[in-house]
């Protein structure tokens, strides 16, 4: 099967019912997608299948196929960071930050299609990650953060 | 892999000190050798050593700032090796909160050892006198004449010094220091919002299986009937290893391996008779063993005699899970008679020695590293899956991965004891406490786990203070704050009553029976940016207030909350902390936050529910720890001072918050809360 991971086209050979998280973990080495409880109930594996914030873990591979997906990985061009991980950085929005992909990606799905979201809908955004550490409050102000800078950046 | 002998083959100059740890928040030295510390290369930068890991503290920053102060050192040439048995100084393990507090302290002993040795060279340099020198990012320099300066490089050429820390080694002084104290962001952030940190999940090695264990279906189960056809059938399998009761099965990929471990077909023997969790609390009681009496007092009996009031209560918390995001995972890999294991554990020592002597081997053939660590919490300071991951390695000689699932990690990981526990108080009228019996009962798989915490830290003439272990069905272990958040909880929540019995403020009733002075300081400080006089006539909610000391720090918490029937939502939580010196103010205030919010998860809603020895709420959609929607707005408020010797700050936060959020659920709705989780017990 073909596969299209941060604009890059990948051949992978495996039953079709295999996860797109074990397949961009073990097929592709792209660790940064993390295994927290393989359910959909934690969104450490969060990714963007067509723009979208998928819970990888609960994705069949044959369903992601011709679809466009970003991780992680992919989300910083030409070694910029992307808007959402320098505001990750800034407010320090992680502590042992296993679940910060999942949580950076998540946002960026929620920014794409609404760039100016307020409390509410950021908190109904990323309530299906979960931050075992508890950095929430820090997780908002980066979010709030991120939409300003992308505005800014849209503006100039 | 990087050896100790190369490390050293490129330093110009290294320092040495005993291992240090903290028993008891007392500094003790280690057993062991002399180790390495810190080392300088040629080029000036600085490698520091210590057994402590990074899980999500900041400790790799907090110590690389603390070095680079020191040494007067830009951070990015400042490096941390952290939790690698075969290049750290012993450490026990990443617990009690007291990293700062020794290693932190040691390695700025280090680096202050190295800062000398540096001015020495430049003296005889310059051939002048040492207290004419300063230094500054990387360079030594003539006092007062900063362009007078040689690079620490320079010096070090062709250098080979070894430095034992001299005793009269002296620290920089608060007000000179250039990066503690200051905010500062997390020196591993780049890595870790781009996915590159390495976890122990993320370990590949050449030529790595993975493994997947039979688990039973309840704790004490024993397999009887074991038919293996189905998971030798799956694509990818690779082979069975049986030793007695342990089942692993290794396959080419983690899916086949679970697939595999699926297909295996088992007749279980459950144990009989297990107590289930609405057992409890009763079973706390009657499972004690010994009580021990912590501290007694002047004479209760009489204190109660001449009391005004006599104010009985009991109090329960129950198991709860510490449910790290990254599951307990280890690769492990011979050479021969050598084992190196990669396991994202708290403790890599502890490891090594458990794996020495479960697999019969010398310590000095095991080498555990602990990458980065997601999440603990005071889990994952076992052997576990080291262990396993060891013996399928040796089984398939290939290296092996085992990563738990989420299940296996609620059941096979450890939960945080329950605890039950009676109060008795006398008081006055005035509000002065005459007389205090506490007894708790805490389940535990070590014993007196349950003291931390139980004694009371307000001025009572008769006292009794009592703690016994008690026996649980499931696999306890350590927890944030293990024991004396739950202790905490029990005698805050009465010190509230007390203040209802009296219709007196709760915050004026605390600092009342307060001798205390950083602990009084720290109320009314919180209290005051809390706004809690005037937050009390506010109706439409409820405030409660909490106070407590852990790892050498002082706490108090107000929190204010809306309840409508079983619709609890904390929405705002003020929090002080007085941990003396704050190395950086940043990591402080995100470790308190972090505090909060997962005792939040403890007060509300978080039970370990099972029955028979199966726990039934194993899954992330049953077991329901605080999210994002559930976050109030916290403000942390800083109130140690600088010349006060840094004490724990990841670990104190969680202390008052349970209490803090049940008495405010009685401010609001006159429901007494004396048992957790709150939530359940509501409308």
């Amino acid at each position: 099967m073909e596969l299209l991971v941060n604009g890059k086209s990948y051949e992978v050979d495996v039953d079709e019912e295999t996860t797109l998280l074990a397949v961009l973990r073990h097929d592709l080495g792209l660790t940064g997608t993390k295994y927290g409880c393989g359910d959909g109930d934690c969104g450490a594996c969060t990714v963007l299948i067509d723009g979208e914030a998928k819970n990888s873990c609960i994705t069949p591979l044959d369903s992601a196929v011709g679809c466009e997906i970003t991780t992680i990985e992919g989300l910083a061009k030409g070694g910029d960071l992307h808007p959402v991980q320098e505001a990750f950085v800034e407010h320090t929005a992680f502590q042992c930050a296993f679940c910060t992909p999942g949580f950076i990606m998540s946002t960026v799905a929620l920014l794409s299609r609404n760039p100016q979201p307020d409390d509410r809908q950021i908190r109904a955004a990323l309530t299906g990650n979960i931050c075992r550490c508890g950095t929430y409050v820090r997780i908002l102000q980066a979010a709030k953060a991120a939409a300003e800078r992308l505005a800014q950046k849209g503006g100039e | 892999m990087t050896t100790i002998s190369e490390l050293h083959e490129d330093a110009a100059l290294v320092v040495t000190g005993p291992p240090q740890w903290a028993g008891e928040l007392e500094l003790r030295e280690a057993p062991g050798p002399e180790a390495t510390l810190l080392m300088m290369d040629r080029q000036g930068g600085a490698i520091a050593f210590s057994g402590k890991v990074e899980y999500g503290q900041g400790i790799r920053s907090g110590f690389s700032l603390a070095i680079a102060d020191e040494l007067d050192l830009p951070l990015d040439s400042v490096r941390l090796i952290l939790g690698d048995t075969d290049l750290v100084p012993w450490d026990r393990g990443t617990v009690g909160s007291v990293s700062t507090m020794t290693v932190g302290i040691q390695l700025r002993r280090a680096a202050a050892t190295a800062r000398g040795a540096l001015v020495t060279l430049a003296a005889e340099h310059w051939a002048v006198d040492e207290a004419s020198l300063a230094t500054s990012e990387g360079h030594v320099f003539i006092s007062g004449e900063p362009s007078r300066r040689v690079s620490y490089a320079e010096l070090l050429q062709g250098k080979d010094l070894r430095l034992p820390i001299p005793e009269d080694t002296t620290t920089k002084r608060a007000e000179d220091f250039v990066f503690m104290g200051k905010d500062a962001p997390r020196t591993d952030a780049l890595d870790r919002v781009t996915g590159q940190a390495k976890y122990s999940q993320d370990i590949v090695v050449d030529g790595m299986l993975h493994g997947k264990v039979l688990r039973a279906p309840s704790y004490g189960a024993r397999p009887q009937q074991i038919d293996t056809a189905g998971a030798e059938r799956v694509p990818g399998f690779v082979m069975l290893v049986r030793d007695g009761d342990f089942v692993g099965v290794v396959c080419e990929r983690e899916d086949a391996a679970e697939q595999a471990v699926d297909a295996i077909r088992v007749r279980w023997q459950e144990e009989q008779n297990l107590p289930s969790d609405s057992d409890f609390p009763a079973a706390l009681k009657e499972k004690a063993k010994e009580m021990i009496v912590l501290r007694e007092e002047g004479s209760p009996a009489e204190g109660f005699a001449q009391a005004d009031h006599v104010l009985e209560g009991s109090y329960f918390v129950p198991h709860v899970a510490n449910v790290p995001m990254e599951t307990s995972t280890a690769v492990a890999s011979w050479d021969g008679g050598n084992l190196t294991v990669w396991s994202g554990d708290r403790a890599p020592f502890v490891v090594r020695d458990e794996l020495a002597q479960a697999l019969d081997m010398s310590q000095d053939q095991i080498r555990v590293i602990a990458p980065e660590v997601g999440g603990s919490f005071g889990t994952k300071g076992t052997v576990g899956v080291a262990q396993e991951a060891a013996v399928l390695a040796k089984a398939a000689g290939r290296p092996v991965r085992v990563a738990h699932s989420r299940s296996e990690e609620f059941m096979w990981g450890t939960v945080r004891p329950a605890a039950l526990f009676e109060i008795r108080s006398g008081f006055n009228a005035d509000g002065q406490i005459v007389a205090w019996e506490y007894t708790a009962y805490h389940t535990g798989d070590r014993p007196q786990r349950g003291q931390r915490g139980a004694d009371t830290p307000y001025n009572t003439p008769n006292v009794r203070i009592s703690v016994a272990d008690s026996a649980s069905p499931l696999r306890t272990g350590s927890y944030r704050s293990l024991g004396c958040a739950a202790n905490h909880f029990a005698r805050e929540i009465h010190i509230d009553e007390i203040a209802a019995t009296l219709n007196m403020d709760p915050v004026e009733l605390r600092l009342m029976n307060l001798t205390h002075p950083r602990l009084s300081r720290v109320l009314r400080q919180t209290a005051d940016r809390f706004d809690w006089e005037s937050r009390r006539n506010d109706s439409s909610v409820g405030i409660g207030v909490a106070i407590g000391y852990d790892a050498g720090s002082f706490v108090a918490e107000c929190v204010e909350v809306a309840v409508r029937r079983r619709n609890l939502r904390v929405q705002r939580v003020v929090a002080g902390i007085d941990c003396g010196l704050v190395v950086n103010p940043e990591g402080v205030r995100n470790q308190m936050e972090g505090s909060i919010v997962m005792g939040m998860g403890t007060a509300l809603r978080e039970i370990v529910e099972f029955d028979s020895g199966r726990l039934l709420n194993p899954a992330l959609s049953r077991y329901r720890v605080p999210r994002i929607n559930d976050t109030p707005e916290i403000e942390i408020v800083m109130s140690g001072d600088s010349t006060t010797p840094s004490t724990g700050a990841g670990e104190p936060g969680i202390v008052p918050i349970a209490a803090a959020i049940g008495n405010a659920v009685y401010a609001a709705t006159k429901t007494r809360i004396r048992d957790l989780p709150i939530v359940p017990r509501l409308g």
